[in-house]
Parts: C-alpha cells; sequence; structure tokens
C-alpha cells in the first residue's frame, strides 16, 4: 500500500522542481508553485513526523545498491524546518522579487528542490548530487544580484570556491565509508579506529564549510553580506543551505559508530570559537543583511557545540547528558533556521523601503513605515537574543545546561575543554544581545527625528510576522516540540534514554524541560509554558489600563536637547557609534585601526593651523581573511611560477611534461591496482 | 615705586620665537601683550604686527558679535558613521551654560567645540560711563568665585589710567583677599574632580573646608565671596588683631584639615588612575594656544604674574613657583594643590607682617597711553588682564581678557582622541569657567 505521506512528499519535490520552469515563464506562478510545495513539504513532513516513517520512492541505483527518498525521523524534522522557512520566503519572493530577470525565480526553486532531495535521499551519491546541484543553484542565485554596483563576481565566486571544496570533502567521507561498508547507501558504519575519524573528520570539516563556521566562517559571510544578494536568496541561504550542513553532519554522526572522546571536544573546541567570533563581527556589523549573517555563524558554532557535547557524553557512557545534548543541539536549529529567515526577509524589507543596507543610513526609518514587519523583526531578535519565552531563549538554555554537565565528563582535559566552552558561549551570548539590540534599534525601534516618512514595501510583512508567530509558538511549546517533533535518541544513536520532560510543583508534568544526571533527579529545569503564562498575566494589568482607553492621556514631547534646537540628523547616535565600545575594547582581536585621511585644505583665516578636513574610519579586520588572502596569494603565486615553468611557450617542455605525467599514472595505476 | 611690569615696543620691532605667546590683544588690535617664556619677560607692543597664529589666537578669545559662538581649534571630522553629540548648555553635568559638541564615531572623542557666550551679560559695555566705584560693582559679579581677582585687576588698571596712588595697606588688603579666594577656587576644583571620579565622601570633605573658608571670608570681609569688600570708598574688614588672631586660626585648622586629606587622596589609586594621562596639552601647545595659570605651569612652564610681574605685595613676600611636567590633569590638580599651600605660606606671612605695613602711598606705574591703563593679576584660573580707559573720573572703555577665556583651545584641544569618560576630569580640571568667560 502506498503512504499517503509519500504522494504528498512526491508532488512536494514536483512542484519544487516544476516551479523552475514555470518561473521561467512567468515569475510570480514560479514562487506560488514553489510556495505549494513548501506547505506540501510541511504536510508531508508533519504526515511522517506523527505516523511514522516512510519511503517516497525507490528505485535501483547506477550502482546496484538501492536509492530512494525517505521520511525518517531526521529526514523528517530537518525536512519540516526547511519547509516552514521556504513557506515564508516563497510567499515573500511573490511581492519581492523586482529583478531584470527570472534568472533568480529560476535559482530560487532549484535550490529549494535540491535541498529537499539532499534531506531525503537515502544514498550518499544521490545526496551528493544533490549536494552539489544546491550550491551551484544557490552560486547562481548570488550572481543574480547581476547589474548591482558591487563585489558580487567575486564574493560568488569565494562561496563557489567554499562550496566545491566543500563538495570534495564530502566526496572523501563518502569514499571513505564506502571502503569500509560497499555500499553508498546510508547504512551504519561499523569500523572503528583511523578510518573512522577520517570519515568524521572530513565530515566536520567538509559540512562544517557549508555551515560557515570558524575558520571557515568566510564562506557564510562574504557571499551574503558583501553582495548585494537578494534577500530572499539570503534568508534561503543563511536559513537552509547552512540547515543541509547540520543535517549532513547528523546523518553521519548517527551513522557512526561510538568515537574517540576527542571527536566531541574538536566541535566542542570548533563550535565555541565560532559562536565568539560570529557573536563579535555581528555587534561591529553596519550591515542589515551582515549582522544577522555573522549571527548565522554564531548559531552554528552553538549548534556544533551541543553535538560536541553530546558526542563527549556518548563516548564517555552519559546517555542521559547525550541525549539531551542531542535535543539542545535539534532545537537550536530549528529556531535559528526560523529566526534568520525572518530577519533577512526583514532585510530585504528595509532595503526596499530606505534603499541602503547600510544601518548608519537606516535609523529606524522602518518604525512608522512599516509596523507589522518592525514587531515581527523584534521578536526575531529577541529570541536570537535569548529572551524567553522565545524559542532562542528554550535552545541557548538547554545548550548551557549541557554545559554546566560537563563536569561528568570523568577527564580532566575534557572538563576543562567543556568549561572553557562553556566560559565562551556565555560570552558570545552577551555580545549577541549587543547585535540584536543594535539592529532592531536602528531598523525597527528607535528613530532620532521627526524625519519625513519613508515609502513602506508592500506586502513583504506577512511572512516576516508568521516566522515570528512560530518563533513564538516555538518557545512557548517547546516541550511538546521536543516531544512530538525532534527525532528521539533512540531514533539516532541506538540508546534508550527518555525524552527530557517533566514537571515540577504545580506545574503539570509534560510542560518543563528537565535535565538529570545519574546522582541529581533534576540538575536544571525550564518550563517555558509556565514562563508564558506568568508573563501573559502580568501583563494584564498594563493590557487593562490601555484597554480602558488611558492611552489618550499620553503626552508626546520632543526630548529634551540641552536647551538648543532639536538635534539634527547629523547630531544622533549611529549604529557604527553604538558599537564603537567593542571595537576599541576588543582591538586585539578585531584589528581595529584608526585611518586619517586628509580630506583638502580650506583657506580661511581661521584654518590657518589646522587647516586640514580630515577622514576619519575605524576600521576592522577579520585575521582569517588576511590567512586566506595569503593563502590566494600563495596558490595564485604557485600557479603562474608552475605555469611559466612548464609552459613557457616552446612545445618540447609542454610534451615532455605530458608525457612524464601519463608516464606516472601508469606506473601507478600498475602498482596499486595491477595482479599481486 | 612698582617696578617696569613689562618692556614697551613698537610695531615690527618686537620679534616673537616660538617660545613667545599673545598674552592679550586690544579689541582693535592697536595693542598687543606678549609673553616670553624663554627670558620671562612681557612686551607691550604699540602697533603690533600679528603672526598669523596670533590672529588665530585672538580669533579663539573673542567673537564678533556677542552671544554663542564657538571656540574652533581647527580641523573637520567626518567620516563612516562619525557623528556630533550636543551636550548643554542646559545639560545635567554642566555646572554653567555652557554647551559642547563632541564629534564622535562613538566612545572617542574625535573633536570637542565649546560653545561659549550663553551668559554674554555685556559688563564690559555696560560699565562705560559709570564711575569706577558704580564699575566696580558690576565687574565683581562677572564671576563670584574670582569676584576679587577681577575686582582688584579692574581697580588696578583704572588707577595706572588715572595715574592716582594707592595706599600700601590697601593693596596688602587686596592681596589678601585675592590668596583667601584663590584657596576658595582651588579647593571647590579639586572637590569637583573628585567627584568626577565618585570620591564621593573626599569630596564632601573637601567641599566642607571650602565652606570653612568661604565663612572666613565672610567673618573678615563681610561677603562670601568678598563682594563691596575692595571698593575703594567703603572699605570693610575686620582686620584688626583680633581679627587677624581669628583669621589666622581659621585658616591653620583649614590647612591642616586639607593636609590630612590631601595624603588620602593620593594614596587613592583609583583616583589618581583617573587623571594620570588624562586630558594632556603638551607645552609646545600651551605656548602655541597661549593657555595661561595653573594649566601652563602644568605643562612645566614656569610663569606667575606674582612672581614675573610681581607688584605690592608680592614684591616682598616669598612666593612659592609650583610647575609640573606632564600637561595631564593629575598635573593640573598637583599645580592646584601646590598653590593651595602656597597660598596657606603667603597668608601667614602677610598676617604677621600686617604691623609693618607702611601707611605710605604706592604709585602706580605708568599708564600705557594717557588715560589708559593695563594691569595683570594672577587670578586662580590664571592670568588676568584688564585694560582701561578713564576720562572725566568715568570708565570710557573696558577690556579685559580672562583666564577663562585664555584655556578653552587647549582644553578643547586635550581631549582629542579620548573617552567621554575623561570628559569630566578635563573639564574640571581646567576649571574654566563660563560666567568669567562671557563677562
Amino acid at each position: 500500500m502506498i503512504d499517503p505521506g509519500s504522494v504528498v512528499f512526491l508532488a512536494a519535490v514536483a512542484a519544487l522542481f516544476a516551479a523552475a520552469p514555470v518561473a521561467f515563464v512567468r515569475r510570480r506562478a514560479g514562487y506560488t508553485l514553489s510556495l505549494a510545495g513548501s506547505l506540501l513539504v510541511v504536510t508531508a513532513a508533519t504526515w511522517a513526523l506523527a505516523v511514522g516513517p516512510f519511503t517516497v520512492v525507490s528505485w535501483t541505483g547506477v550502482l546496484g545498491s538501492d536509492v530512494s527518498l525517505r521520511l525518517d525521523a531526521l529526514s523528517a524534522f530537518f525536512v519540516l524546518v526547511a519547509g516552514i522557512v521556504w513557506t515564508a520566503t516563497s510567499f515573500y519572493s511573490i511581492g519581492y522579487d523586482d529583478e531584470p530577470s527570472a534568472g533568480l525565480a529560476v535559482s530560487y526553486a532549484l535550490t529549494l528542490g535540491s535541498i529537499a532531495i539532499l534531506i531525503t535521499a537515502t544514498d550518499w551519491l544521490l545526496f551528493l548530487a544533490a549536494w552539489e546541484a544546491m550550491t551551484l543553484a544557490a552560486y547562481w542565485m548570488i550572481l543574480e544580484a547581476l547589474g548591482r554596483p558591487s563585489r558580487v563576481y567575486s564574493a560568488a565566486f569565494v562561496f563557489l570556491a567554499f562550496g566545491e571544496a566543500s563538495t570534495l570533502l564530502v566526496a572523501v567521507m563518502i569514499a571513505a565509508t564506502y571502503s569500509t561498508t560497499g555500499t553508498f547507501a546510508m547504512t551504519a558504519i561499523t569500523v572503528a579506529g583511523p578510518l573512522a575519524s577520517v570519515i568524521f573528520v572530513a565530515a566536520v570539516v567538509g559540512f562544517g564549510l557549508k555551515m560557515g563556521v570558524a575558520p571557515f566562517h568566510m564562506s557564510e559571510w562574504l557571499p551574503i553580506a558583501h553582495s548585494s544578494a537578494p534577500s530572499n536568496a539570503s534568508a534561503v541561504l543563511s536559513s537552509t543551505l547552512t540547515l543541509a550542513g547540520v543535517y549532513g553532519l547528523f546523518r553521519v554522526v548517527t551513522l557512526l559508530p561510538t568515537g574517540p572522546s576527542w571527536w566531541g571536544a574538536l566541535l566542542l573546541v570548533i563550535g565555541a570559537v565560532s559562536a565568539l567570533l560570529g557573536a563579535i563581527f555581528a555587534s561591529v556589523s553596519e550591515h542589515a543583511k551582515g549582522l544577522p549573517a555573522y549571527s548565522t555563524i554564531e548559531n552554528n558554532g552553538l549548534i556544533l557545540v551541543a553535538l560536541g557535547i553530546a558526542l563527549v557524553a556518548r563516548a564517555q557512557g552519559l546517555p542521559t547528558l547525550a541525549t539531551f545534548a542531542l535535543y539542545a543541539a535539534l532545537f537550536q536549529a530549528f529556531a535559528h533556521a526560523v529566526t534568520k529567515a525572518a530577519l533577512f526577509l526583514f532585510a530585504g524589507d528595509v532595503e526596499r523601503t530606505m534603499r541602503t543596507y547600510d544601518l548608519t543610513r537606516v535609523r529606524g526609518g522602518l518604525k512608522d513605515a512599516d509596523q507589522l514587519a518592525s514587531g515581527a523583526s523584534v521578536v526575531a531578535a529577541l529570541s536570537l537574543a535569548a529572551a524567553p519565552p522565545l524559542a532562542g531563549f528554550v535552545s541557548e538554555w538547554m545548550i548551557l545546561e549541557s554545559l554546566f554537565q560537563s563536569y561528568q565528563f570523568g577527564q580532566p582535559t575534557l572538563e576543562f575543554i567543556g568549561l572553557l566552552s562553556g566560559a565562551i558561549v556565555a560570552l558570545a551570548a552577551g555580545l549577541v544581545l549587543v547585535a540584536m539590540l543594535k539592529f532592531i534599534g536602528f531598523t525597527a525601534l528607535w528613530k532620532p527625528t521627526h524625519s519625513a516618512g519613508a515609502v513602506p514595501a508592500r506586502g513583504l510583512a506577512a511572512p516576516i510576522a508568521a516566522l515570528a508567530g512560530v518563533v513564538v509558538a516555538l518557545g512557548v511549546l517547546a516541550p511538546w516540540v521536543l516531544v512530538f517533533v525532534t527525532p528521539t535518541a533512540s531514533q539516532l544513536l541506538g540508546t534508550t534514554a527518555i525524552a527530557p520532560i517533566g514537571g515540577l510543583l504545580a506545574i503539570p508534568t509534560g510542560w518543563s524541560i528537565i535535565s538529570t544526571t545519574p546522582a541529581l533527579s533534576m540538575f536544571g529545569i525550564l518550563s517555558p509554558p509556565a514562563i508564558s503564562i506568568a508573563l501573559a498575566v502580568g501583563a494584564l494589568p498594563a493590557i487593562a489600563y490601555y484597554a480602558a482607553g488611558r492611552r489618550r492621556a499620553l503626552r508626546r514631547a520632543d526630548a529634551w536637547s540641552g536647551g538648543r534646537a532639536p538635534p539634527r540628523t547629523s547630531e544622533t547616535y549611529t549604529s557604527f557609534g553604538y558599537s564603537t565600545g567593542m571595537r576599541i575594547m576588543l582591538h586585539s582581536i578585531l584589528g581595529t585601526r584608526e585611518i586619517r585621511r586628509s580630506a583638502g585644505p580650506l583657506g580661511t583665516i581661521s584654518e590657518i593651523r589646522s587647516p586640514e578636513t580630515y577622514d576619519v574610519e575605524l576600521e576592522v579586520l577579520d585575521v582569517f581573511k588576511s590567512f586566506y588572502d595569503v593563502l590566494v596569494r600563495l596558490v595564485g603565486g604557485t600557479a603562474v611560477a608552475l605555469q611559466r615553468a612548464i609552459m613557457p611557450g616552446r612545445v618540447g617542455r609542454y610534451l615532455a611534461y605530458i608525457l612524464s605525467m601519463t608516464l606516472i599514472v601508469i606506473v601507478y595505476v600498475a602498482i596499486a591496482f595491477g595482479p599481486r | 615705586m612698582s617696578p617696569a611690569p613689562f618692556d614697551v615696543a613698537r610695531g615690527s620691532a618686537f620679534r616673537p620665537s616660538d617660545r613667545t605667546a599673545l598674552a592679550y590683544v586690544s579689541r582693535d588690535g592697536a595693542l598687543a601683550l606678549y609673553n616670553d617664556y624663554a627670558t620671562h619677560r612681557s612686551t607691550l607692543v604699540h602697533e603690533p604686527v600679528l603672526r598669523g597664529e596670533d590672529l588665530e589666537v585672538r580669533a579663539r578669545w573673542r567673537g564678533a558679535a556677542p552671544g554663542p559662538r564657538t571656540v574652533s581649534v581647527g580641523g573637520r571630522v567626518q567620516g563612516y558613521g562619525v557623528f556630533t553629540f550636543p551636550y548643554g548648555p542646559v545639560a545635567m553635568g554642566t555646572a554653567e551654560a555652557g554647551a559642547f559638541d563632541l564629534v564622535t564615531y562613538g566612545e572617542r572623542i574625535l573633536e570637542l567645540v565649546p560653545t561659549v557666550g550663553y551668559k554674554d551679560r555685556g559688563i564690559e559695555q555696560a560699565v562705560v560711563g559709570r564711575t569706577v566705584e558704580d564699575a566696580a560693582l558690576w565687574v565683581e559679579r562677572r564671576a563670584g568665585v574670582f569676584a576679587l581677582a577681577h575686582v582688584s585687576a579692574f581697580l588696578a588698571a583704572a588707577e595706572a589710567a588715572a595715574g592716582r596712588s594707592v595706599p600700601e595697606r590697601e593693596l596688602w588688603r587686596r592681596a589678601l583677599a585675592q590668596e583667601l579666594q584663590r584657596i576658595q577656587a582651588h579647593l571647590r576644583l579639586l572637590a569637583r574632580v573628585a567627584d568626577g571620579a565618585s570620591q564621593n565622601v573626599g569630596a564632601a570633605q573637601v567641599h566642607a573646608l571650602e565652606e570653612e573658608l568661604l565663612r572666613a571670608i565672610s567673618r573678615c570681609f563681610g561677603h562670601r565671596w568678598g563682594f563691596g569688600a575692595l571698593l575703594p570708598a567703603h572699605p570693610s574688614d575686620r582686620l584688626d588683631r583680633n581679627g587677624r588672631t581669628e583669621l589666622a586660626d581659621r585658616l591653620g585648622r583649614i590647612s591642616r584639615g586639607f593636609n590630612g586629606l590631601w595624603e588620602t587622596f593620593l594614596t587613592s589609586r583609583t583616583f589618581i588612575d583617573r587623571i594620570q594621562g588624562t586630558g594632556t596639552v603638551p607645552a609646545a601647545e600651551s605656548v602655541r594656544w597661549a593657555a595661561v595659570g595653573p594649566t601652563l605651569r602644568a605643562s612645566s612652564i614656569a610663569w606667575d604674574d606674582r612672581l614675573r610681574q610681581p607688584s605690592v605685595p608680592y614684591t616682598d613676600l616669598f612666593v612659592p613657583l609650583a610647575t609640573e611636567a606632564n600637561g595631564d590633569a593629575l598635573a593640573r590638580v598637583l599645580v592646584r594643590q601646590e598653590e593651595i599651600r602656597a597660598s596657606f605660606l603667603m597668608l601667614e606671612q602677610m598676617l604677621e607682617r600686617w604691623e609693618g605695613v607702611g601707611a605710605g602711598e604706592v604709585i602706580p606705574s605708568p599708564g600705557i597711553a594717557p588715560s589708559r591703563g593695563i594691569a595683570r593679576v594672577e587670578a586662580p584660573n590664571g592670568d588676568l588682564v584688564y585694560d582701561v580707559t578713564i576720562a572725566d573720573g568715568r570708565v570710557a572703555s573696558l577690556q579685559s581678557r580672562s583666564p577663562s577665556e585664555a584655556n578653552w583651545p587647549v582644553m578643547a584641544l586635550s581631549l582629542r582622541g579620548a573617552v567621554f569618560t575623561d570628559f569630566v576630569f578635563s573639564l574640571e580640571s581646567f576649571g574654566s569657567s563660563f560666567a568669567e568667560t562671557d563677562g
């Protein structure tokens, strides 16, 4: 009997891919089809989570193994997250896309389709094909900012370079897997020892490149921030393309056997450093899309930290902690994808309304222009800043709660790494607050002067608000999300720990998330529904007061400006000024330096002594970018040198090179594969 | 007869060096007074040939029209994220009506532009046509904290203009009053700097000492700020034998209290940390922008009118000179606390020798022109210049250059590159008064 879910999902995939040719003809129809496909994706994923896993289609692949699309617990979860994001971005795109060509719409549809295949493939070859298709489609999407004055070409190329490096490493990982399992099917990898570690490290680097974690975070921020890639593309890239990386890592980890504990420690270190760097760079970013892009690095770092805790705990024989940390990682992935999509869509709204992504020029322009979108962005940003009872708060609590329990690791080195990561993550969480307050402060919350109202972009607010609603629901209903949506420990790791759900005092069982240890039945407890109810009850008097019509008594006046005329726009705080404290305090990390340039002399008598009008710029550097710059110069230099040595324009030497290479290959094949 | 207060030169005969600063220039530019810090001499130049930097210094001091005007020291910053942070004139933290524009990209002050003139009461114009006695009432109300210095300088200039001799005892009285007020002004400044560093108890204790001193002044001269005390027609004081003994007792107590308190301040690391290296003015900038008083002496330039241009009774007293090398807020604070001790010492000398002061008359130094006199006084904030013309026993014109006015440019310079929180320490350690500046 055919599972109804498989029909729905097949229709979804068909719709997602069909959207590409349709968009080529009629762009809005294409986006509408993408929207329909996304809704079907959500439906199918919900079906899989509610009823049970199902296989969509299955056929015999080219290399003999069975190839199929299957929604098991892990795939269904990730497809659900992606589907929710796509529903919003597709709806948003209908009103947003005003590019001169249909290229954006087509590449958008192709990206969505590839990701859907990627997450549901049960075969590594199909996975790799979808992975590569996703990379190319995303590259095309970034290129679609064509015609705008920007560094888009080089940015897109950086994306492609990192993307191909990622594909290469994923291919290495798959080859290593094949060498032990003898099949491309995603089956459990039973080999231990160095080969398992090779698979693991290749997966971490390969998928980490897509997640944009340190030291590969260039792959994340450069294309999104420095190109003017359209905002719907940015949302898809930052939310779901990095989600594909997270999925890949989760899939490999669940297939691998319990490895040595340094696997987890490696993830802890990478994750913590990414979280800190992401948070720091987010807080000094002045770009309405660069800031959320850096925040993505931070969030993916947090996912790695949680996954790292889970791996160490599994290796050290702590199933309860491993389960809890896995839940934390998955919930974090969910929360981040949804909130980040909301922020990127809002950034697009900002650009359409204010005609700039520059936060120092936006200056709260969205406050009155688009109140619904502004409110939604506040919710999303507060979630990323971990404000209760929103989704980000719950996931951050769970991650910190996991880190607190690193004392159980039982090895001083591991415990120290856990402790250090915990401190760094806490610091990053604090710094993200600066970044998020700056983002919403200078776009949606604070407007310094009564400047003329900007004309709002129409029809963009609804999907942002919908995503914000999801963020609130995710937070408030977190215990039930954990029980019904998130794949369980037995599905992931084969262990039998139960979901960390409980109750306390007057809070009914099932309403709270609890973390336990072997020694303590309750290490920490959090009840998002109870917090929400308390907040709502606390807000009742204020709501009643306003409902009683007291709002009319409100008197508005200009802020006191020292007895002088009300400040002009040039006399109010800039978003740059808001985070200069960070630039100065963290100058050793940011490489902050002040650059002064003379801007031409002035000839008036009062300027005799100090005639210079000078430009000042406070520049920050990414140390990793300098590293890559050096690398690029080295590789480029070597390539040129080789080219000159081998192909100087003399046919004889070139022929000799070709012949010697051929000879080397023949000898190698003879030795490696010849009869023994 | 006092020693000649300055050399006199004419036009291009005077050649300033790079250690020469413009101390005063009259409104019409016909008269300029230069200090030479290499030779410790002042030169009064008639029909001066003003150098470019002199023109610039004058432009900072004097706006063309009354009312608010900015004291810009040149340069104009622009750049990504740079904005102006307006502060004052009516804002928390500014004691007087004066405003500042802080040009910044956040956190760091790239440029500070003070705006003066909000307290312009037009005193210099209002006294024209009044008798010297009447005009003195206006002059001493220019800035209460510095009233006695202003009225002393005004009277000395008026006497020089009229060529009128002054009783020696009267000059001693003026000096005594000025030293009392100098201690009070310095104490007030120290308290405000300490307040900026949240040294609440210490600041309160210094304020208490200041109050003691105000009461001593009030007991001695009948008014806390010394208003009316030095008016020629109604000299009123309680400086008889009993009064002097009482004053000496009070001063001894205040002096001892201050010494103990100052020990505590110097051992407070948090206090010293906040002012050390804050608001630094190098010596070259001090000369270039013609800074005066403790500000100048804190940048290692040894100039004090009481020593370099001494008048009775400073000619007969031991006048310690305090200088510091670093030019930062700490140096300015240290100079002032040294001057508090020096003033206590001078007061002690004056009170001891009060009986022996002759009843003779002192002939003022000759006027610089018929009916026109210039007098300089070392006010608490530094060199104070009054330029008075008398016609028919009435004030025909009055010009002045107050030390506060002279110090704004270096104060603005001192904060370049500083952070916001340094602002209060720079502002308070210079101690410039808007009321004194505006007149």
